[in-house]
């Protein structure tokens, strides 16, 4: 399909509108395990001692509050590249931008 | 009824229950009621298969002793999750075409089907599940024990006992449900339903528990947080090194577990379900770490001093009187506990049938795999015995290490273990380069350190290391101590493990991979797995099992002939008690199918063929090089028929001309016969009337006598001319011609040939071109014969050519090894038909002209086979042309 072709043949520099949106989609589904993982990396950096230190009540609440909105953006993210996208893609394997 | 007795009968009926579950859940599959069996909700819940009965009780466990980092076993698999796009789809996209039954079956499957690897990866498998089935054994038996101290201080039967029946019990259920059949894809819909049932029961008890302690003791969230705030949790403090490697070690684990990796790529129905669990996953796991920290708090709260926090989530609601929450939090703990036993069961058995028993089976089996029912059973009762085994195994290891605490830290020691084939198994799906080899020396390689610096280590100092190896290090060196290898020490010892592992097995595997080269199978695998979404077909290209069914009549139609075709999907139709001619695409009829088409093309292209149209898998290497196979033998055997059927034209071919050649040569026999009885009559006939004539005649001039004396002596002349030819050509061909040989010029014979035929007896003038120059040539050889065929060329030009101006041209080329003369006249040839003919003995061109008895070629022809020459029709492009040649042996040049 468009995908093949364009991987196999010329590469098309630029793409309708909607094929752009979907692209920007998807690699905004492969960022946001990065985007969690920086996320859950913070307490590395809170202070174990002394002044600053945080409350365990306020870590739990940030850990999941951090888990809770993955969970929505993921599911969001799935809406959207949904079996209508995967139909208009066919298999994406997009390494283009 | 005793708490006890209750607790028993309940468990006895929650395994009645999950038995009827899988039972119903397996008759619902084999009727093709599948859509709600393989919905994306069942699939997510299948994947709580991660959470065991170490997270259930263990994670509270963890957070009253470690704080949050219990958090980390639940991010890693979250983060898992979240990568579904780039990570995961691929992954089961993989599964899927590839047929993968099991981790190792990937990594055999990827690095050009080792069979080595596989099996490493196999015992590395069993080395590292087998404790962690012992930990959930220990965790049923345990939690028993604290309904039966709240009893009466004793348990009723031994420890060993119970976890000896739950083992029975679970090899039981697993046997049953786990190898009914023998399905390629290795789906289980019975167990995977119980599975799903067991993820409800598991996350019902914990939020249950949760919510009683949340809002039940500490009275609502705000109340809860504070208590968090002012216990031993107080400020945030974790092992910052612990907190990233143990997020990095979940997420290897989830996808490296065996029993994970079971239900997340070998169960999986459809790629769709993944979008799904996608988010739905991480909210499970969200959801059973929500109120770990609010138990472990209530837990240090209200529990004694010293009672055993990982028992917190059963003991809690115990110590508050709630019985039946306790009741529901132990068959949470449960449902954990079986559900692991039983995944990891089936998927081990899958691997150690297929990969360690079968390979020794077949080796030992002196006629190998020839009967295919014969391997079927075999399979089967391989994988049986395989899941009696593995458990009997997690038993035997739960009796040895006598349920001590050691247990409760071999969770990670197990997940370090099986991280060990990560490299391997992203390397081979992202990158190409990698080879068996480098998958191979990464594996070894990070399992040796494994082994060393923390599995072995696990058991206790003394038991199998000796102290003395792990105060001075290996061999007495200090830089190979196990828990500070290179002298670095200070490290928590899973993440020095950890560490040192991954390095040294990612090195190893990417240096080796770099320096050596890959098989062509494995090159193929690789580009394969690395492009799989180029490869595959979109799965679910085919909908509804009324297309399958009519695309397979389709092929079959094509391939068997459509009245069998149609003969054979009908009597299915009927055997099922499906309405119509088309039966459904069940496994037992698409193997009855395949079979079928297999008698037709061969048992590789029919898989091939049936498993495109029903499963939109694509076919794989094997496949291929099988279908390949298979054709290069049709090809080869129609080559052979094409050779012979060709052989047998050519030869009738010959016959027929032979016996063309026979009839002409037969009618010109026949007309020799009467031409040459005409010859012979002709001069008899005048011969007799003369000597008649004489001997009756008593008055005769002496001139008339004279005269007819003459005629009767010239008669009888040319008779004895023609008997002498005849004469000549049998001596010729019978080989007793005594060849008088001498020196002589080429241009002597070719004088003497011209002056006795080169003028015709009516004196027609007959123009003959010769080089002079170049028939200089010295010959040794017979030149009265050779002048004889001279004489009988030219003689036969001057009679055959039918020019107005008759001409002949005597051509001599000198060769290397060879002297040849040709013979050409301008008249119009010797006609194509006729050439084949001429050398024959008794042939001529026409009857028209009557020439001599049709011998001279005959004869020239055995004259010069005799003098090691030859003499042949050469067409030219006008006239007739024969060509002379001879050897050079016998012909020296003059000069």
């Amino acid at each position: 399909m468009t995908e093949r072709k364009t991987r196999a043949g010329s590469q098309a520099v630029f793409h309708e509108k909607r094929t752009y949106r979907r692209r920007r989609v998807m690699d905004a589904a492969r960022l946001a395990p990065v985007l969690a993982l920086i996320l859950w990396s913070v307490p590395l950096i809170w202070p174990q001692s002394g002044d600053g230190t945080v409350s365990s009540a306020t870590a739990l609440i940030y850990i999941f509050a951090v888990w809770a909105g993955i969970i929505v953006l993921t599911w969001g993210l799935s809406q959207v590249l949904s079996d209508r996208a995967q139909r208009h893609t066919g298999s994406e394997t997009g390494t283009d931008t | 009824m005793s708490t006890l007795n209750i607790l028993i009968a309940v468990c006895a009926a929650y395994v009645c229950f999950l038995f009827l579950v899988a039972f119903v859940a397996d008759r619902l599959a084999l009727q093709g009621k599948k859509a709600w069996l393989r919905s994306p909700l069942i699939y997510t819940l299948s994947l709580s298969i991660y959470c065991t009965a170490w997270t259930f009780y263990g994670a509270v466990g963890s957070a009253a002793r470690n704080g949050f980092e219990y958090l980390t076993i639940y991010l890693g698999p979250t983060l898992v999750m979240v990568s579904w796009w780039w990570l995961l789809r691929k992954l089961i996209r993989i599964g899927r075409t590839q047929k993968i039954t099991s981790i190792a079956d990937l990594i055999s499957s990827r690095y050009g089907k080792s069979s080595l690897l596989a099996a490493g990866v196999t015992i590395l498998a069993v080395i590292g599940t087998t404790p962690y089935i012992a930990l959930q054994l220990q965790s049923v038996t345990l939690s028993f024990s604290v309904f039966a101290a709240q009893e009466n201080g004793a348990m009723p039967r031994s420890q060993a006992d119970l976890a000896l029946w739950l083992s029975l019990g679970l090899a039981l259920f697993t046997v049953l449900f786990g190898t009914r059949n023998l399905d390629a894809k290795e789906r289980h819909d019975g167990v995977v339903m119980a599975i799903a049932v067991e993820a409800v029961v598991k996350l019902v008890a914990l939020l249950s528990v949760g919510i009683f302690v949340v809002w039940g003791v500490s009275g609502g969230i705000g109340n809860a947080l504070s208590e968090i705030d002012a216990s031993d949790f107080g400020h945030w403090h974790a092992d910052r090194s612990r907190w990233a490697g143990l997020i990095f070690l979940s997420a290897a684990a989830f996808l490296c577990l065996p029993r994970t990796f079971q239900v997340l790529v070998v169960e999986n129905d459809d790629e769709n379900h993944l979008r799904t669990a996608s988010w739905a996953f991480p909210l499970y796991l969200c959801l059973i770490s929500l109120f770990v920290v609010p138990i472990a708090v209530v837990g240090m709260n209200v529990m004694p001093d010293g009672s055993n926090p990982d028992l917190y989530v059963l003991t809690v609601p115990l110590a508050l009187g709630e019985n039946g929450l306790a009741m529901l939090s132990f068959l949470g703990g449960f449902s954990s506990a079986t559900s692991m036993v039983i995944v990891a069961a089936i998927a081990l058995s899958t691997m150690v049938s297929n990969h360690i028993v079968m390979p020794i089976w077949l080796r030992l089996r002196p006629s190998g795999a020839s009967v295919s029912g014969d391997v079927r059973a075999a399979v089967l009762m391989a994988r049986r015995i395989s899941i009696v085994g593995v458990v009997m195994l997690g038993y035997l290891y739960f009796r040895l290490s006598s349920g001590g605490e050691a247990l409760a830290s071999i969770g990670l020691v197990a997940f370090c273990g099986l991280a060990q084939v990560l490299p391997a198994m992203l390397g081979g799906m992202f990158w190409r380069g990698a080879t068996r080899l480098g998958a191979f020396a990464g594996l070894t390689i990070g399992f040796v350190t494994w082994l060393y610096t923390l599995y072995l280590p696990s058991f206790g100092v003394g038991t199998i290391l000796p102290a003395s190896v792990i105060e001075t290090g290996l061999f007495g060196l200090t830089w190979l101590r196990p828990d500070a290898l290179f002298g670095i020490t200070g490290m928590d010892q899973l993440m020095h493990a950890l560490l040192w592992s991954m390095l040294f097995n990612t090195s190893a595997f990417l240096f080796v991979s770099l320096v050596t080269f890959p098989s062509p199978l494995e090159r193929l695998q690789a580009a394969q797995f690395v492009n799989i979404f180029d490869h595959s077909a979109s799965a679910r290209s085919w909908s509804g099992g009324g297309a399958q069914a009519e695309d397979l009549m389709v092929m079959a139609q094509r391939i068997l002939g459509a009245r069998e075709a149609q003969a054979l999907f009908a009597s299915h139709a009927r055997k099922q008690g499906v309405g119509g001619d088309l039966p459904d695409p069940t496994p037992n009829f698409l193997e009855v199918l395949e079979r079928e088409l297999g008698s037709s093309v061969g048992a590789a292209t029919a898989h091939a063929m049936v498993g495109q149209i029903t499963g939109g898998m694509a076919v794989s290497v094997e496949d291929l090089m099988a279908v390949a196979d298979e054709t290069a033998q049709m090809l080869e055997y129609s080559a052979r028929l094409k050779e012979q059927s060709e052989e047998l034209s050519r030869t009738a071919l010959e016959l027929r001309n032979a016996n063309q050649k026979l009839t002409r040569l037969s009618i010109q026999k026949d007309a020799f016969l009467s031409q040459i009885s005409h010859e012979l009559r002709t001069p008899m006939t005048s011969i007799r009337a003369f000597s008649e004539i004489l001997r009756d005649t008593d008055e005769m001039e002496p001139k008339d006598q004279s005269r007819y004396a003459s005629i009767i002596h010239d008669e009888a002349q040319r008779l004895t001319r023609l008997l002498d030819d005849l004469l000549d050509l049998s001596v010729v061909e019978n080989g007793q011609v005594n060849l008088n040989l001498r020196d002589g010029t080429l241009r002597d014979a070719l004088d003497r040939a011209v002056a006795s035929a080169g003028i015709g007896e009516d004196g027609t003038k007959f123009e003959i071109s010769r080089d002079l120059e170049k028939e200089n040539i010295v010959l040794h050889t017979d030149l009265d014969r050779l002048s004889q065929v001279f004489i009988n060329l030219i003689a036969n030009a001057r009679k055959y050519c039918d020019a107005k101006a008759p001409r002949l041209a005597i051509r001599v080329m000198q060769e290397a090894d060879r002297v040849v003369i040709d013979f050409q006249d301008n008249g119009t040839g010797i006609a194509p038909e006729a050439v084949d003919m001429i050398f024959e003995k008794f042939a001529r061109v026409s009857d028209q002209k009557a020439g001599g008895a049709g011998l001279g070629l005959a004869i020239c022809r055995q004259v010069m086979t005799r003098l090691g020459g030859s003499v042949d029709y050469v067409p030219a492009l006008r006239g007739a042309n024969f060509r002379v040649v001879l050897p050079y042996r016998t012909a020296l040049a003059a000069q």
